[in-house]
């Protein structure tokens, strides 16, 4: 029994003692005089993954006492992460963020240091940035993101297909159904579109929305303390998306937005709703590639020229212990350098400005950039706009509408049930 | 004589505190954040009793997802229970028992592939254009049953549970197949002389002489029923729309999408107390479950 007891001991002594070592060593690194950063992304697939993986290694080099400690999970997964873990005491120095509503929500929590000094200290930094990629990372007056990339959604079609069938890109609605119809009438798959993820959805339904309800009525419903939802146009835009119907494939709930990208770009489909960032997933198509705008539609009392898109950036933990190292990083990030590369090797367009020129771009790529920066207004994307749980009954139930399961009207209503709670809460 | 010592039965007892402290404690913390409103991002947290409970037994999203967990739990218990019990006892019959070895790897290996890997394997099974399954079914002329079986609220649920069942059927089976190895096959030799037919000699010897697998087998299954979340989530993520939405995938939408921690804590205590149900029911049932 001596024995037992002995053996015991050591072992609990043991443990106790690995317990909290282990303990000690998340909070700052082993090597002595170094800064360590932990920098998470949502991007664990190529080519984006290479692509900050080089720019930190760059970042080291040019910065030997600094250590940057790089994580990255996937888009769905990446929004519900980042929400835990800016929620512990050990929060990720800097951290991706989609612009407008869902940085507010780190904003309005005091998980986002505020960058305004930053950028005016250093105007030559700043300056080279797009100011209205700037604008959707400002609330209050203040600046609290850096936008690493700038993008807009747009139907992309094949131009060989619309020649031999006469049609021409569309300016209204009206034309739109047109061209959809003699497209199905020859056998084409007029629109592909892959529903499984919700996030296709909100670019569309965000698209009809700001096109349809007046601008005065929408701020007011995507604004937490005041959204209603409750115009009548927003049952109209999601009528709008059921006329769609008939063009897409079959089955869209079934397919991710991938797959239905490759049937656009090995011309199964002659046309699809993307972000001009996918231009260079499309990879070399073998038809010549066209783009245009959402039309307009007609009766709408939104601004029938605006762009649906947002930039992609980076904010900075108010729990930081090293915020100047953590700007460093974030300007290295936005150099002209740097974003020509981000350019060059991720076919995503910087927000720097003149990063996407002639050497590193394809003819198709400017002239998305060209539409992006003389766009009169950027509509930021729809999801990232309204609180989660709006979206979440705005989303959900649209998907089911494709099914044919729900009616827009039901989908308004349960959207209206979410707006009240999230008002409530808001009020308090 | 070897003195007894006092200390050492209470150092037997230190995994049992510390099974306390990491398993009970957490539980009943749970009970009681339920009772509060709270996010990641407020730092404070607004008491409300038992709000959150009035507005889950209101929610209808709430009861289907706890429809599909009662779907999953009675196809589970018919396939993976007594399907299980079949395939261990055609595996352990004399005739076959020669072969079973390369049967039983067969069976089992699904159980042992990561759950993960599974789910990403059956979502391109179940592609409508190019998926193995559609394509098998368009290829022998059933073309109106090649559904797009994870896109259609109708039949998402159920393809989702069909995948479970792939996986778990060998590892109930393997359970079986260790029970009936024990019973004496003098019995059976009995029953052949007697006359008796395979299936008989299944209902008559078999399966009583199995009771208390099927015990474990039905509480393994029934829980795991009311708490899968791997598959559900990765093939369908809950939908479409809400269709193959189950209790666990629900609370991890509203705590970590929807950042709604209390009401997630209060569909986590309904969980706690549905397969508490089920665990001192079955008891009472089995009557305790010793062997006798």
């Amino acid at each position: 029994m001596r024995k037992t007891k002995l053996i015991f001991a050591s072992f609990l002594s043991l443990s106790l003692m690995l317990g909290g070592c282990s303990g000690e060593r998340t909070s700052s690194e082993s090597d002595v005089g170094k800064t360590t950063l932990t920098f998470f992304h949502r991007w664990p697939k190529e080519p984006e993954k290479t692509y900050f993986n080089e720019v930190v290694k760059e970042f080291e080099k040019q910065n030997p006492d600094i250590h940057i400690k790089t994580e990255a999970v996937l888009n769905d997964s990446y929004k519900d992460k980042i929400k835990v873990m800016t929620g512990t005491n050990n929060p990720p120095d800097i951290y991706f963020s989609w612009s407008d509503e869902f940085a507010s929500q780190f904003v309005r929590g005091n998980k986002a240091l505020d960058l305004t000094s930053y950028y005016k200290n250093d105007p030559t930094w700043s300056s080279q940035l797009v100011p209205s990629q700037v604008k959707p990372y400002t609330f209050n007056d203040k600046v609290y993101g850096v936008p690493v990339t700038m993008d807009g959604k747009m139907f992309f079609y094949n131009k060989d297909v619309f020649e031999k069938l006469n049609i021409h890109p569309p300016k209204t609605w009206n034309d739109f159904i047109d061209v959809l119809k003699v497209l199905k009438k020859n056998n084409y798959t007029a629109l592909q579109f892959g529903s499984q993820d919700t996030w296709t959805i909100s670019h569309y339904v965000g698209t009809l929305n700001q096109r349809l309800v007046s601008p005065e009525v929408l701020a007011m419903d995507y604004n937490r303390k005041t959204g209603k939802f409750k115009d009548d146009d927003y049952i109209k835009a999601l009528e709008k998306f059921q006329e769609l119907l008939p063009y897409f494939n079959e089955n869209t709930n079934s397919i991710d937005h991938e797959y239905a990208r490759q049937q656009f770009s090995n011309g199964k489909a002659p046309m699809f709703y993307a972000e001009t960032a996918e231009i260079k997933l499309f990879g070399p198509t073998k038809f010549e590639l066209g783009m245009f705008n959402f039309p307009e539609v007609e009766g709408g009392k939104g601004n029938p020229t605006n762009l649906t898109g947002s930039p992609e950036g980076f904010m900075v933990s108010s729990k930081t212990k090293h915020p100047k190292e953590a700007m460093e990083f974030l300007k290295f990030l936005t150099t002209k350098h740097m974003g020509e590369k981000l350019v060059t090797d991720v076919g995503k367009y910087s927000a720097v400005k003149g990063t996407v020129n002639e050497n590193n771009s394809s003819p198709e790529q400017l002239e998305a950039v060209q539409s992006i920066l003389n766009t009169e207004e950027m509509a930021p994307w729809f999801d990232m706009s309204i609180d989660a749980r709006i979206a979440d009954a705005y989303l959900t139930g649209t998907q089911m509408m494709l099914n044919g399961d729900k009616t827009p009207k039901q989908i308004m209503r349960d959207v209206q049930k979410a707006a009240d709670t999230v008002r409530f809460e808001a009020g308090k | 004589m070897i003195k007894p010592d006092k200390f050492v039965p209470y150092l037997y007892l230190l995994p049992a505190l510390v099974f306390l402290l990491l398993v009970y404690i957490p539980i009943f913390q749970n009970i009681g954040d339920s009772m509060y409103n709270w996010s990641t991002f407020s730092p404070d947290k607004a008491f409300v009793g038992m709000d959150n409970y009035f507005t889950l037994f209101k929610d209808p999203v709430f009861y289907e997802a706890l429809k599909n967990n009662i779907l999953y739990a009675v196809i589970s218990i018919v396939f993976q229970v007594f399907g299980g019990l079949i395939v261990a006892a055609v595996l352990e019959d004399k005739l076959i028992r020669k072969f079973s070895p390369i049967f039983r790897t067969v069976y089992f290996l699904p159980v042992v592939v990561s759950m993960t890997v599974i789910a990403l394997l059956f979502s391109f099974f179940y592609n409508p254009e190019v998926g193995l399954l559609n394509q098998f079914l368009k290829m022998i002329g059933l073309n109106n049953l090649a559904l797009p079986w994870l896109g259609d609220s109708e039949t998402a649920i159920y393809a989702v549970i069909a995948v479970s069942q792939w996986q778990s059927i060998g590892y109930i089976a393997m359970l079986y197949i260790v029970s009936i190895q024990k019973i004496s096959p003098e019995l059976y030799e009995a029953a052949e002389m007697d006359g008796a037919n395979k299936i008989k000699t299944f209902f008559h010897i078999t399966v009583p002489a199995t009771k208390e697998m099927t015990f474990v087998a039905v509480i393994l299954t029934l829980t795991g029923a009311f708490t899968v979340f791997n598959e559900p989530y990765i093939l369908t993520g809950g939908g479409p729309g809400t269709s193959s939405e189950v209790l666990s995938t629900y609370l991890y939408k509203t705590a970590f999408s929807k950042d709604m921690m209390g009401y997630a804590s209060a569909i986590a205590t309904v969980i706690l107390i549905i397969t508490l149900l089920i665990s001192l029911v079955q008891m009472k049932i089995f009557k305790t479950g010793k062997e006798d």
